[in-house]
Protein backbone atom coordinates (compact mmCIF):
# COMPACT_ATOMS: atom_id res chain seq x y z
CA UNK A 1 0.00 0.00 0.00
CA UNK A 2 1.25 3.28 -0.78
CA UNK A 3 1.46 6.50 1.56
CA UNK A 4 -1.38 8.53 1.48
CA UNK A 5 0.35 11.89 0.11
CA UNK A 6 1.22 9.27 -2.93
CA UNK A 7 -0.36 11.59 -5.78
CA UNK A 8 0.37 15.20 -4.30
CA UNK A 9 4.53 13.71 -3.90
CA UNK A 10 3.64 12.16 -7.67
CA UNK A 11 2.41 15.60 -8.70
CA UNK A 12 5.39 17.71 -8.02
CA UNK A 13 7.51 15.16 -8.75
CA UNK A 14 6.03 15.73 -12.14
CA UNK A 15 6.74 19.70 -11.50
CA UNK A 16 10.43 18.49 -10.91
CA UNK A 17 10.38 16.48 -13.98
CA UNK A 18 9.93 19.58 -15.65
CA UNK A 19 12.40 21.48 -14.16
CA UNK A 20 14.75 18.76 -14.88
CA UNK A 21 13.78 19.14 -18.75
CA UNK A 22 14.12 22.88 -18.71
CA UNK A 23 17.41 23.32 -16.89
CA UNK A 24 19.35 20.11 -16.37
CA UNK A 25 20.32 19.57 -20.07
CA UNK A 26 23.92 19.48 -19.99
CA UNK A 27 25.12 17.41 -23.41
CA UNK A 28 23.18 15.87 -25.91
CA UNK A 29 24.52 12.90 -24.30
CA UNK A 30 22.10 12.84 -21.64
CA UNK A 31 18.44 12.67 -21.06
CA UNK A 32 17.57 12.90 -17.68
CA UNK A 33 14.26 11.40 -17.08
CA UNK A 34 12.76 10.48 -13.34
CA UNK A 35 8.77 9.84 -15.21
CA UNK A 36 9.32 5.98 -16.09
CA UNK A 37 10.27 5.02 -11.78
CA UNK A 38 7.54 7.46 -11.12
CA UNK A 39 5.19 5.64 -13.19
CA UNK A 40 6.88 2.16 -11.78
CA UNK A 41 6.05 3.16 -8.29
CA UNK A 42 2.18 3.73 -8.86
CA UNK A 43 0.18 1.16 -6.82
CA UNK A 44 0.02 -2.37 -8.66
CA UNK A 45 -3.82 -2.33 -7.57
CA UNK A 46 -4.46 0.06 -10.48
CA UNK A 47 -5.71 -1.45 -13.35
CA UNK A 48 -2.76 -1.00 -16.56
CA UNK A 49 -5.51 1.07 -18.88
CA UNK A 50 -5.50 3.15 -15.84
CA UNK A 51 -2.13 3.25 -15.23
CA UNK A 52 -1.44 4.17 -19.11
CA UNK A 53 -3.64 6.70 -19.29
CA UNK A 54 -2.03 8.29 -16.40
CA UNK A 55 1.21 7.85 -18.24
CA UNK A 56 0.30 9.27 -21.10
CA UNK A 57 -1.12 12.37 -19.67
CA UNK A 58 2.42 12.70 -17.68
CA UNK A 59 4.47 12.40 -20.51
CA UNK A 60 2.17 14.79 -22.40
CA UNK A 61 2.36 17.46 -19.28
CA UNK A 62 5.83 17.48 -20.19
CA UNK A 63 5.89 17.14 -23.34
CA UNK A 64 3.87 20.61 -23.18
CA UNK A 65 5.77 22.86 -20.54
CA UNK A 66 9.40 21.58 -21.49
CA UNK A 67 10.67 19.55 -24.35
CA UNK A 68 8.90 21.48 -27.52
CA UNK A 69 8.02 18.25 -28.96
CA UNK A 70 5.09 16.85 -28.16
CA UNK A 71 4.05 13.90 -27.68
CA UNK A 72 7.45 12.55 -27.53
CA UNK A 73 7.63 11.55 -23.37
CA UNK A 74 3.83 10.10 -23.71
CA UNK A 75 4.80 8.01 -26.53
CA UNK A 76 8.03 6.58 -24.67
CA UNK A 77 6.23 6.09 -21.32
CA UNK A 78 3.34 4.18 -22.03
CA UNK A 79 4.97 1.26 -22.79
CA UNK A 80 6.37 1.45 -19.71
CA UNK A 81 3.18 1.82 -18.20
CA UNK A 82 2.05 -1.37 -19.98
CA UNK A 83 5.10 -3.54 -19.20
CA UNK A 84 5.40 -2.46 -14.97
CA UNK A 85 3.57 -5.20 -13.76
CA UNK A 86 5.33 -7.69 -15.93
CA UNK A 87 8.76 -6.14 -14.85
CA UNK A 88 7.55 -6.24 -11.08
CA UNK A 89 6.29 -9.74 -11.18
CA UNK A 90 10.06 -10.69 -12.77
CA UNK A 91 11.82 -8.45 -10.25
CA UNK A 92 10.12 -9.29 -6.95
CA UNK A 93 8.09 -12.56 -7.42
CA UNK A 94 4.22 -13.35 -7.91
CA UNK A 95 4.11 -13.10 -4.30
CA UNK A 96 3.95 -9.12 -4.10
CA UNK A 97 0.53 -9.52 -6.21
CA UNK A 98 -0.65 -12.23 -4.30
CA UNK A 99 -0.43 -10.41 -1.19
CA UNK A 100 -1.55 -7.41 -3.01
CA UNK A 101 1.15 -5.35 -1.53
CA UNK A 102 3.40 -2.92 -3.21
CA UNK A 103 6.72 -3.06 -3.52
CA UNK A 104 9.00 -0.64 -1.17
CA UNK A 105 12.69 0.00 -0.83
CA UNK A 106 13.10 -0.96 2.61
CA UNK A 107 11.10 -4.00 2.39
CA UNK A 108 12.72 -5.55 -1.19
CA UNK A 109 15.81 -4.05 -0.84
CA UNK A 110 18.24 -1.83 -2.86
CA UNK A 111 19.48 -4.89 -5.42
CA UNK A 112 15.98 -5.89 -7.23
CA UNK A 113 14.98 -2.21 -6.97
CA UNK A 114 17.72 -0.90 -8.72
CA UNK A 115 16.90 -4.10 -11.40
CA UNK A 116 13.56 -2.57 -11.39
CA UNK A 117 14.75 0.63 -12.57
CA UNK A 118 17.28 0.06 -14.98
CA UNK A 119 14.87 -2.23 -17.06
CA UNK A 120 11.97 0.67 -16.72
CA UNK A 121 14.91 3.16 -17.65
CA UNK A 122 15.87 1.00 -20.36
CA UNK A 123 12.90 1.02 -21.93
CA UNK A 124 11.77 4.24 -21.74
CA UNK A 125 15.54 5.73 -23.41
CA UNK A 126 15.45 3.28 -26.12
CA UNK A 127 11.84 4.35 -27.60
CA UNK A 128 12.93 8.28 -26.37
CA UNK A 129 15.83 8.48 -28.34
CA UNK A 130 14.75 6.22 -30.87
CA UNK A 131 11.70 8.71 -31.90
CA UNK A 132 13.88 11.47 -30.95
CA UNK A 133 16.28 11.40 -33.19
CA UNK A 134 13.51 10.69 -36.13
CA UNK A 135 16.14 8.36 -37.89
CA UNK A 136 18.64 11.05 -38.33
CA UNK A 137 21.33 10.41 -36.13
CA UNK A 138 24.13 8.20 -36.06
CA UNK A 139 23.67 4.40 -34.32
CA UNK A 140 26.84 5.04 -32.76
CA UNK A 141 25.49 8.52 -31.66
CA UNK A 142 21.99 7.16 -30.30
CA UNK A 143 23.77 3.99 -28.84
CA UNK A 144 26.28 6.44 -27.03
CA UNK A 145 23.55 8.54 -25.71
CA UNK A 146 21.38 5.72 -24.34
CA UNK A 147 24.60 4.17 -22.51
CA UNK A 148 24.96 7.57 -20.91
CA UNK A 149 21.86 8.34 -20.30
CA UNK A 150 20.78 4.75 -18.40
CA UNK A 151 23.53 5.45 -15.13
CA UNK A 152 22.66 9.15 -15.29
CA UNK A 153 18.53 8.05 -14.87
CA UNK A 154 19.46 5.46 -12.24
CA UNK A 155 21.29 8.33 -10.13
CA UNK A 156 17.99 10.66 -10.11
CA UNK A 157 15.62 7.93 -9.88
CA UNK A 158 16.88 6.15 -6.46
CA UNK A 159 15.96 9.48 -4.61
CA UNK A 160 12.80 9.22 -6.41
CA UNK A 161 12.04 6.17 -6.02
CA UNK A 162 12.80 7.00 -2.21
CA UNK A 163 9.97 9.52 -1.95
CA UNK A 164 7.14 7.18 -3.80
CA UNK A 165 7.58 3.48 -2.97
CA UNK A 166 8.55 4.90 0.96
CA UNK A 167 7.52 2.43 3.34
CA UNK A 168 4.04 3.46 4.33
CA UNK A 169 4.02 2.41 8.15
CA UNK A 170 7.76 4.38 8.59
CA UNK B 1 -9.71 -16.62 -16.91
CA UNK B 2 -12.61 -15.09 -19.61
CA UNK B 3 -12.03 -12.08 -17.44
CA UNK B 4 -8.73 -11.76 -17.51
CA UNK B 5 -8.30 -12.08 -21.42
CA UNK B 6 -11.03 -9.51 -21.84
CA UNK B 7 -8.74 -7.27 -19.75
CA UNK B 8 -5.61 -7.92 -21.52
CA UNK B 9 -7.86 -7.18 -24.84
CA UNK B 10 -8.46 -3.78 -23.06
CA UNK B 11 -4.76 -3.09 -22.05
CA UNK B 12 -4.16 -4.01 -25.67
CA UNK B 13 -6.59 -1.65 -27.05
CA UNK B 14 -5.81 1.43 -24.70
CA UNK B 15 -2.03 1.02 -25.36
CA UNK B 16 -2.50 0.80 -29.04
CA UNK B 17 -4.63 4.24 -29.17
CA UNK B 18 -2.22 5.79 -27.09
CA UNK B 19 0.67 5.46 -28.61
CA UNK B 20 -1.51 6.29 -31.90
CA UNK B 21 -2.33 9.37 -30.37
CA UNK B 22 1.46 9.85 -29.26
CA UNK B 23 2.76 9.33 -32.86
CA UNK B 24 0.01 11.47 -34.52
CA UNK B 25 1.21 14.18 -32.22
CA UNK B 26 4.65 13.66 -33.14
CA UNK B 27 3.86 13.10 -36.20
CA UNK B 28 1.93 16.44 -36.80
CA UNK B 29 4.52 18.30 -34.43
CA UNK B 30 4.26 21.65 -37.39
CA UNK B 31 0.63 21.75 -37.66
CA UNK B 32 -1.98 24.22 -36.58
CA UNK B 33 -2.95 22.52 -33.47
CA UNK B 34 0.80 22.40 -32.22
CA UNK B 35 0.72 26.70 -32.84
CA UNK B 36 -2.73 25.97 -30.90
CA UNK B 37 -1.39 24.07 -27.85
CA UNK B 38 1.96 26.06 -27.90
CA UNK B 39 0.75 29.25 -27.58
CA UNK B 40 -0.21 28.68 -23.93
CA UNK B 41 3.31 26.86 -23.19
CA UNK B 42 5.18 29.61 -24.54
CA UNK B 43 3.21 32.05 -22.07
CA UNK B 44 4.62 29.78 -19.44
CA UNK B 45 7.64 29.20 -20.86
CA UNK B 46 8.29 32.90 -21.86
CA UNK B 47 6.96 34.50 -18.02
CA UNK B 48 7.77 32.02 -15.63
CA UNK B 49 11.09 30.41 -17.38
CA UNK B 50 12.07 33.66 -18.76
CA UNK B 51 12.51 35.61 -14.74
CA UNK B 52 15.30 32.63 -14.32
CA UNK B 53 16.68 33.63 -17.47
CA UNK B 54 16.74 37.32 -16.40
CA UNK B 55 18.28 36.59 -13.03
CA UNK B 56 21.18 34.92 -14.69
CA UNK B 57 21.48 37.54 -17.24
CA UNK B 58 21.67 39.98 -14.52
CA UNK B 59 24.61 38.01 -13.48
CA UNK B 60 26.31 37.83 -17.13
CA UNK B 61 25.89 41.80 -17.55
CA UNK B 62 29.41 42.73 -17.68
CA UNK B 63 30.20 39.80 -20.50
CA UNK B 64 27.08 40.97 -22.15
CA UNK B 65 28.47 44.41 -22.36
CA UNK B 66 31.18 43.18 -24.05
CA UNK B 67 29.38 41.81 -26.70
CA UNK B 68 27.19 44.57 -27.00
CA UNK B 69 30.57 46.85 -27.58
CA UNK B 70 31.25 44.55 -30.41
CA UNK B 71 28.29 44.36 -32.19
CA UNK B 72 27.95 48.16 -32.06
CA UNK B 73 31.43 48.10 -33.54
CA UNK B 74 30.73 46.07 -36.43
CA UNK B 75 27.49 47.22 -37.12
CA UNK B 76 28.89 50.85 -37.11
CA UNK B 77 31.14 48.89 -39.57
CA UNK B 78 28.92 47.62 -42.10
CA UNK B 79 26.72 50.97 -41.57
CA UNK B 80 29.82 52.45 -43.02
CA UNK B 81 29.92 50.11 -46.00
CA UNK B 82 26.65 50.09 -46.70
CA UNK B 83 26.76 53.97 -47.04
CA UNK B 84 29.54 54.01 -49.05
CA UNK B 85 27.66 51.39 -51.71
CA UNK B 86 25.24 53.58 -51.58
CA UNK B 87 26.88 56.40 -52.99
CA UNK B 88 28.33 53.95 -55.43
CA UNK B 89 25.01 53.51 -56.87
CA UNK B 90 23.60 56.64 -56.76
CA UNK B 91 26.43 57.69 -58.62
CA UNK B 92 25.76 54.96 -61.28
CA UNK B 93 24.35 55.83 -64.22
CA UNK B 94 22.24 52.34 -64.20
CA UNK B 95 19.72 53.37 -61.55
CA UNK B 96 18.40 50.06 -60.00
CA UNK B 97 14.51 49.54 -58.56
CA UNK B 98 13.83 49.82 -55.16
CA UNK B 99 13.14 46.11 -53.63
CA UNK B 100 11.96 45.86 -50.57
CA UNK B 101 14.42 44.12 -49.00
CA UNK B 102 14.61 42.89 -45.28
CA UNK B 103 13.30 44.41 -42.24
CA UNK B 104 15.21 44.00 -39.15
CA UNK B 105 14.20 43.90 -35.14
CA UNK B 106 16.67 44.18 -32.26
CA UNK B 107 15.23 40.93 -29.86
CA UNK B 108 16.44 39.67 -26.59
CA UNK B 109 16.62 35.18 -26.45
CA UNK B 110 14.62 34.78 -23.29
CA UNK B 111 14.76 31.02 -23.32
CA UNK B 112 17.22 28.65 -25.28
CA UNK B 113 17.21 24.93 -25.02
CA UNK B 114 20.57 23.61 -26.22
CA UNK B 115 20.93 19.98 -25.53
CA UNK B 116 18.17 18.59 -27.13
CA UNK B 117 17.62 16.99 -31.01
CA UNK B 118 15.14 19.68 -31.87
CA UNK B 119 15.77 23.05 -29.76
CA UNK B 120 13.70 26.41 -29.54
CA UNK B 121 14.46 29.55 -28.34
CA UNK B 122 11.70 32.44 -27.03
CA UNK B 123 12.47 36.22 -28.20
CA UNK B 124 11.21 38.86 -26.09
CA UNK B 125 9.49 40.43 -29.04
CA UNK B 126 6.02 39.11 -30.59
CA UNK B 127 3.92 40.83 -33.46
CA UNK B 128 3.06 44.33 -31.07
CA UNK B 129 6.73 44.69 -31.94
CA UNK B 130 6.11 43.67 -35.91
CA UNK B 131 7.60 40.00 -35.45
CA UNK B 132 6.21 37.99 -38.34
CA UNK B 133 6.32 34.10 -38.48
CA UNK B 134 8.35 33.01 -40.89
CA UNK B 135 11.47 35.25 -40.64
CA UNK B 136 15.05 34.58 -39.67
CA UNK B 137 16.99 34.84 -36.69
CA UNK B 138 20.54 35.99 -36.73
CA UNK B 139 23.61 37.70 -35.22
CA UNK B 140 27.06 38.52 -35.50
CA UNK B 141 27.97 34.99 -35.96
CA UNK B 142 25.74 34.19 -38.30
CA UNK B 143 22.82 32.31 -38.10
CA UNK B 144 20.41 31.39 -35.04
CA UNK B 145 16.96 29.75 -36.11
CA UNK B 146 13.38 30.82 -37.78
CA UNK B 147 10.61 32.36 -35.92
CA UNK B 148 7.65 29.89 -36.00
CA UNK B 149 5.02 31.36 -34.18
CA UNK B 150 4.22 34.95 -32.56
CA UNK B 151 2.22 36.10 -29.58
CA UNK B 152 1.72 39.59 -28.58
CA UNK B 153 5.04 40.00 -26.73
CA UNK B 154 7.32 36.84 -27.57
CA UNK B 155 8.40 34.96 -30.97
CA UNK B 156 8.87 30.83 -30.59
CA UNK B 157 11.35 30.03 -32.99
CA UNK B 158 13.26 26.56 -34.04
CA UNK B 159 16.80 26.96 -33.27
CA UNK B 160 19.51 26.48 -36.05
CA UNK B 161 20.37 23.08 -33.28
CA UNK B 162 17.10 21.45 -34.56
CA UNK B 163 17.17 18.16 -36.67
CA UNK B 164 13.89 19.97 -38.08
CA UNK B 165 15.42 23.11 -39.43
CA UNK B 166 17.54 23.68 -42.76
CA UNK B 167 18.94 26.42 -44.52
CA UNK B 168 20.01 26.71 -48.10
CA UNK B 169 23.75 28.10 -47.75
CA UNK B 170 27.17 28.60 -50.46
CA UNK B 171 30.23 27.31 -50.08
CA UNK B 172 32.99 30.31 -50.50
CA UNK B 173 31.73 32.90 -52.67
CA UNK B 174 31.39 31.99 -56.11
CA UNK B 175 30.66 28.18 -54.72
CA UNK B 176 27.77 25.79 -54.93
CA UNK B 177 24.99 25.83 -52.87
CA UNK B 178 23.53 23.17 -50.71
CA UNK B 179 21.44 22.41 -47.43
CA UNK B 180 23.41 23.20 -43.86
CA UNK B 181 21.73 21.15 -41.38
CA UNK B 182 22.80 20.87 -37.76
CA UNK B 183 24.76 17.37 -37.00
CA UNK B 184 22.81 17.13 -33.84
CA UNK B 185 26.06 15.96 -31.97
CA UNK B 186 28.14 18.54 -31.26
CA UNK B 187 27.22 22.34 -30.64
CA UNK B 188 29.15 23.75 -33.29
CA UNK B 189 28.42 20.79 -35.78
CA UNK B 190 27.05 21.42 -39.18
CA UNK B 191 26.15 19.37 -42.23
CA UNK B 192 26.44 20.86 -45.83
CA UNK B 193 24.24 18.54 -47.96
CA UNK B 194 23.90 18.02 -52.05
CA UNK B 195 27.24 19.67 -53.09
CA UNK B 196 27.64 18.15 -56.39
CA UNK B 197 31.11 16.07 -56.76
CA UNK B 198 32.54 18.15 -59.15
CA UNK B 199 32.63 21.10 -57.04
CA UNK B 200 35.85 21.83 -55.81
CA UNK B 201 36.38 23.27 -52.38
CA UNK B 202 39.49 23.52 -49.83
CA UNK B 203 38.82 22.56 -46.01
CA UNK B 204 38.85 26.00 -44.49
CA UNK B 205 36.52 27.97 -46.79
CA UNK B 206 33.73 29.95 -45.29
CA UNK B 207 30.21 28.74 -46.11
CA UNK B 208 27.73 31.59 -46.47
CA UNK B 209 24.04 32.05 -46.70
CA UNK B 210 23.08 31.86 -50.13
CA UNK B 211 20.15 34.03 -50.54
CA UNK B 212 17.95 31.52 -52.29
CA UNK B 213 15.88 30.88 -49.02
CA UNK B 214 13.12 33.85 -48.30
CA UNK B 215 14.52 33.66 -44.62
CA UNK B 216 18.25 35.24 -44.62
CA UNK B 217 19.80 37.82 -46.43
CA UNK B 218 22.79 36.23 -48.98
CA UNK B 219 26.20 36.57 -47.39
CA UNK B 220 25.98 35.97 -44.06
CA UNK B 221 29.21 34.17 -42.53
CA UNK B 222 27.53 30.78 -40.99
CA UNK B 223 31.06 28.45 -40.74
CA UNK B 224 34.16 27.14 -41.73
CA UNK B 225 33.99 23.90 -44.07
CA UNK B 226 36.11 20.59 -42.84
CA UNK B 227 35.97 17.31 -44.71
CA UNK B 228 33.95 15.41 -47.05
CA UNK B 229 32.78 12.49 -47.84
CA UNK B 230 30.83 11.62 -50.99
CA UNK B 231 27.08 10.34 -50.09
CA UNK B 232 25.40 7.51 -52.72
CA UNK B 233 28.30 7.95 -55.05
CA UNK B 234 26.13 11.29 -56.42
CA UNK B 235 26.66 14.23 -53.97
CA UNK B 236 29.30 15.37 -51.10
CA UNK B 237 28.49 16.10 -47.84
CA UNK B 238 31.01 18.90 -46.16
CA UNK B 239 31.48 19.23 -42.59
CA UNK B 240 30.33 22.78 -41.32
CA UNK B 241 31.92 24.36 -37.67
CA UNK B 242 29.89 26.89 -37.43
CA UNK B 243 30.65 30.84 -36.06
CA UNK B 244 27.48 30.74 -34.12
CA UNK B 245 28.44 29.99 -30.30
CA UNK B 246 25.06 28.81 -29.05
CA UNK B 247 25.37 28.99 -25.24
CA UNK B 248 26.37 32.70 -25.43
CA UNK B 249 23.74 34.17 -27.13
CA UNK B 250 21.33 36.47 -26.44
CA UNK B 251 20.90 39.47 -28.18
CA UNK B 252 19.48 38.49 -31.86
CA UNK B 253 18.31 40.19 -35.03
CA UNK B 254 14.98 39.40 -36.65
CA UNK B 255 15.21 39.26 -40.04
CA UNK B 256 11.83 38.99 -42.36
CA UNK B 257 11.55 39.64 -45.89
CA UNK B 258 9.45 41.81 -47.32
CA UNK B 259 8.65 39.93 -50.28
CA UNK B 260 8.00 36.86 -48.20
CA UNK B 261 4.40 36.73 -48.96
CA UNK B 262 4.76 38.30 -53.01
CA UNK B 263 7.44 35.63 -53.53
CA UNK B 264 5.07 33.03 -51.58
CA UNK B 265 2.22 33.26 -53.92
CA UNK B 266 4.76 31.84 -56.52
CA UNK B 267 5.15 28.85 -54.58
CA UNK B 268 2.60 26.26 -55.56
Amino acid sequence: MRKSGFWVAYFLLLVAQILLSNYFRFTPYITLSILPVMVLCISTRIKPYVCMLIAFGSGLMVDWLSEGVLGLNAFALVPVALLRNPVIHLVYGEGLFTRKEDFTVKGHGVAKVIMAILMVQALFLALYIWADGAGLRPFWFSLARFFASLPAGLVVSLPTLNVLAADPHR
Amino acid sequence: MKQRAITGWINFAVFLVLEIASLHMLRHNGDMQKAWLARGSHWVMGTVWGATQRIQGYFSLATTNQQLAQENFQLREQLLQAQEKLQQLRADSLQLVPRPGFSLTLAVVTKMSRNKQHNYLILNRGYEDGIQEKSGIISQNGVVGIVDAVSAHYAYAFSFQNSDISISARLGAEGETGLLVWDGIHPSGAILKEIPLQQQYHPGDTVFTSGHSLLFPPDIPLGIAGASKIVNGATSEIEVRLFQNFSSVRYVTVVHNNAFDEIEEFEP
